[in-house]
């Protein structure tokens, strides 16, 4: 929708993490739809604060005109990056993709280093924060994992992002197994970074390029008759919205139209009567804490459903709080004091519920939230196999 | 395919207080909505009908006002229960059909409402009232001298938060040390004045804490002033109502614009809304509108003629376009505040032929909210309404 139809309610300001704790930004209003009438094709960018912006959609999800200020801000931050020089944080984070198979490449090395003093000052001259640890990478990276086959005919290919691949491959294994347990095939299709670090460090030409090698891909599957699996909700948004609007790709559309979200996917097979998982008792009182992507996503919360036929345990849905790392966001030094207090927040909110655990799909949220409370942060697939006694098989 | 027994379209006050009754007697209830509602630019009172109780005022509306579909005990009970929920959820309101209050405005004129929150509680009831206003450095669109002018006995004070939004102010009301500062600056300000009145921007989570912090140490009731948008009295009300929703059971899609509507005769089927990708729609038994009026997006005005947005429902216009409005802008009898969905007795909408189908808010025909003074409290009571009515149709 067109940024004239904003009528200046300041909605999406109310609902603005950032704002809420950086007078430094303007808010989502003033830089979307209002600085939009300002800027010019002829003149070069000046909105450095366009920067500030997390992209975590908030201001979309909660405009009553149907404007879209993060989008207005994406584009924006775009042009802010095309036309000035990238710093360090913005360049390294943006080509996460290729770090992140350098450090998993180099595990057991680069996990020591990253974790002492002197990789901390490394970080920090580079402009990256370290209020919160790293994840480490893991040797064993995901993409090795072989191709599955079963009989039913069901057939997914898994796109499982970076941070499951390089950080936390056993989950994307639990994954594997889960969809197994019902008879679909799992197939890992090759795939790289969705490109939305490299947006969001306003790399457009890095995010096409990486979105350009991950259609032509996908597409193949599509046309294979797969359907296209994610469980990291940020991917998924990519995939299905950004793909389509900002980074113009071909075969978008088609993708578009038969991916879906892990639980979405497992949750329209058990309403269609296709499977019927016998769930079994889990003791534990959990809190939900709902990844603003996967409110973007327009799928409701799938998960929770699911999570709700499991006999025994409690979860509380909070969909009020961004984590504030929203990615490599909260890690690059100029946003850390935004990214702290809102996790502190985030955090308050679920100690309030009580709960032993924290529950949420999204990767970085799980880091940001599990290193401020403290507890234990899983992904809602490690709640649905400890369910149905589905172990991951070790590996070495 | 998702099945709800359900679907409520929109998310303000009529819609969540729907979804929230049905949820509560066991219906699969869902909430889709384009974005945040209207009630989040409130002042957070919810003013059921003008005049010197709503009891009174309620006697004297024209026989096609919505209200009218109502009687007193249904009101009655729909204002009981949410008083009782909001109290659950530490929102306490005071007030019945007895006697309407006044609230204290930023311009210094009183508003009239039948529910009060407690952070209003307090407001003077007269202007010979002695009051001392606080406001905040830079804090745009509240001037004290508004009030000053219409309060012989009154005196103000500025205070600089470091922020100069009411978003901004709110936020550093939640933080303790912010809190003490501010206290002992107020100590210091040796105000003589019998009440404190404040814009509202003390904190949007626990604000009735905040207030009673704010009491104790200057020994005298403390009111807040509902400020124009951004309004946090309002965003605290759509939270309350959001919490009480799902505490129900119920399910919410945000950003979920209704675009199409699937139909077999006198029965609505489903709803679309349009994606990136796969088509999504939501299945249900039952569906009520509550989408607001122009402003909340339940209808829009054409050059010709006005449009029900979601189910294309007949609308009931005032005149011909040239008379839609009145040459006094100030006025409250515009012509285009009756535009609006007609409802029977049973809250199903006019001529429509739907079975299935119940309307309730602000996009109801001859509300004339601004001429009666029914924001919120029309939308809370039809809201309950509405839900008897779907509830009776389920069963």
């Amino acid at each position: 929708m067109n940024f004239e139809h904003c009528m200046r309610c300041t909605i999406c300001v109310e609902n603005c993490p950032v704002f809420r704790v950086n007078p430094a930004f303007p808010g989502p209003k003033q830089a979307g739809p209002d600085a939009q009438r300002f800027r010019s094709k002829r003149e070069k960018a000046v909105d450095e604060w366009v920067l500030l912006c997390s992209q975590c959609k908030r201001c979309e999800m909660s405009c009553p005109s149907g404007v879209e200020p993060a989008q207005i801000i994406l584009e924006a931050q775009q042009r802010f990056g095309a036309e000035h020089p990238h710093t360090p944080a913005h360049l390294l984070f943006a080509n996460n993709y290729y770090l992140s198979a350098l450090g998993s490449l180099t595990a057991p090395v680069a996990n020591r280093v990253a974790a002492t003093a002197t990789g901390r000052k490394i970080f920090n001259a580079f402009g990256i924060a370290t209020s919160i640890p790293f994840p480490p990478f893991r040797f064993r990276k995901l993409s090795r994992e072989k191709k599955t086959r079963s009989r039913s005919g069901r057939k997914v290919a898994f796109f499982y992002g970076c941070f499951i691949n390089f950080y936390r491959p056993d989950i994307g294994r639990k994954i594997i197994r889960l969809l197994q347990y019902f008879g679909i095939d799992v197939v890992l299709p090759p795939q790289w970074c969705c490109g939305l670090p490299a947006l969001g460090n306003g790399n457009l030409s890095l995010a096409r390029s990486f979105a350009l090698k991950n259609a032509a891909s996908l597409s193949n599957y599509v046309d294979a008759g797969y359907d296209i699996l994610y469980s990291c909700t940020s991917c998924g948004l990519c995939l299905l919205h950004d793909y389509q609007r900002i980074l113009d790709v071909p075969q978008a559309k088609k993708i578009a139209e038969r991916t879906f979200d892990l639980h979405e996917y497992l949750l329209r097979l058990i309403n269609d009567g296709d499977i019927e998982p016998a769930f079994t008792e889990v003791r534990r009182a959990l809190a939900y804490h709902i990844p603003c992507h996967l409110r973007a996503l327009k799928i409701g919360y799938p998960a929770v459903k699911l999570l709700e036929r499991i006999p025994g345990l409690s979860c509380a849905v909070l969909d009020d709080s961004c984590c504030g790392l929203s990615g490599s966001y909260g890690f690059k030094k100029s946003n850390e004091a935004t990214a702290m207090e809102l996790g502190r927040r985030a955090v308050y909110r679920i100690s309030k519920t009580g709960a032993e655990a924290i529950v949420a799909d999204c990767g970085s949220c799980r880091m940001q939230l599990g290193a401020l409370s403290e507890l234990e942060a899983f992904d809602p697939v490690e709640i649905l196999c400890e369910s149905l006694n589905i172990c991951a098989p070790k590996t070495g | 395919m998702i099945e709800y027994d359900v679907i409520v379209i929109g998310a303000g006050v009529a819609g969540f207080t729907a979804g929230a009754d049905l949820a509560g007697k066991g219906y699969k209830v869902a909430v889709v909505t384009t974005g945040e509602p209207t009630v989040c630019l409130s002042t957070g009172c919810i003013d059921l009908c003008a005049g010197p109780s709503a009891r009174e005022g309620l006697e004297a509306l024209p026989d096609e006002h919505p209200l009218r579909r109502l009687s007193l005990a249904d009101m009655e009970a729909a204002l009981n229960g949410f008083k009782k929920t909001m109290d659950d959820l530490a929102l306490t309101y005071t007030g019945g059909l007895d006697v309407n209050r006044k609230v204290l405005s930023a311009l210094g004129s009183f508003k009239t409402t039948c529910l009060v929150p407690d952070t209003m509680a307090a407001s003077p009831q007269t202007n010979d009232e002695a009051i001392h206003i606080v406001t905040f450095e830079g804090l745009k669109d509240f001037y004290p001298a508004y009030i000053l002018s219409r309060f012989p006995q009154a005196s103000f004070s500025v205070y600089d938060a470091g922020a100069s939004t009411t978003m901004g102010i709110a936020s550093r009301f939640e933080q303790g040390l912010f809190r003490e500062a501010f206290v002992a600056w107020l100590e210091g300000q040796r105000i003589r004045e019998n009440k404190i009145g404040i814009p509202a921007v003390l904190g949007l989570e626990d604000t009735q804490g905040v207030l009673r912090e704010i009491e104790y140490h200057l020994e005298r009731p403390v009111f807040e002033v509902p400020t124009l948008p951004p309004s946090m009295p309002g965003r605290r009300l759509f939270n309350a109502l959001k919490a009480h929703f799902r505490n129900q059971g119920g399910d919410i899609y945000w950003s979920w614009p209704v675009a199409g509507v699937e139909k077999t005769g006198h029965l609505v089927e489903a709803v679309f809304t349009p994606t990136d990708g796969k088509p999504n729609s939501l299945n249900a038994r039952a569906f009520i509108l509550a989408s607001g009026s122009f402003v909340g997006g339940g209808l829009t005005a054409t050059r010709e003629t006005i449009v029900e947005n979601i189910f294309h429902l007949p609308v009931f216009v005032p005149s011909a376009r040239a008379g839609w409005f009145e040459d006094n802008y100030f006025s409250a009898n515009h012509a285009i505040s009756r535009a609006g969905v007609l409802a029977d007795s049973s809250f199903r909408p006019e001529g429509a032929g739907f079975e299935n189908v119940f309307v309730c808010g602000g996009i109801l025909a001859h509300a004339q909210i601004l001429k009666f003074g029914c924001g919120n409290g029309l939308s809370l009571t039809t809201g309950y309404a509405a839900a008897k009515a779907c509830a009776e149709y389920l069963s």
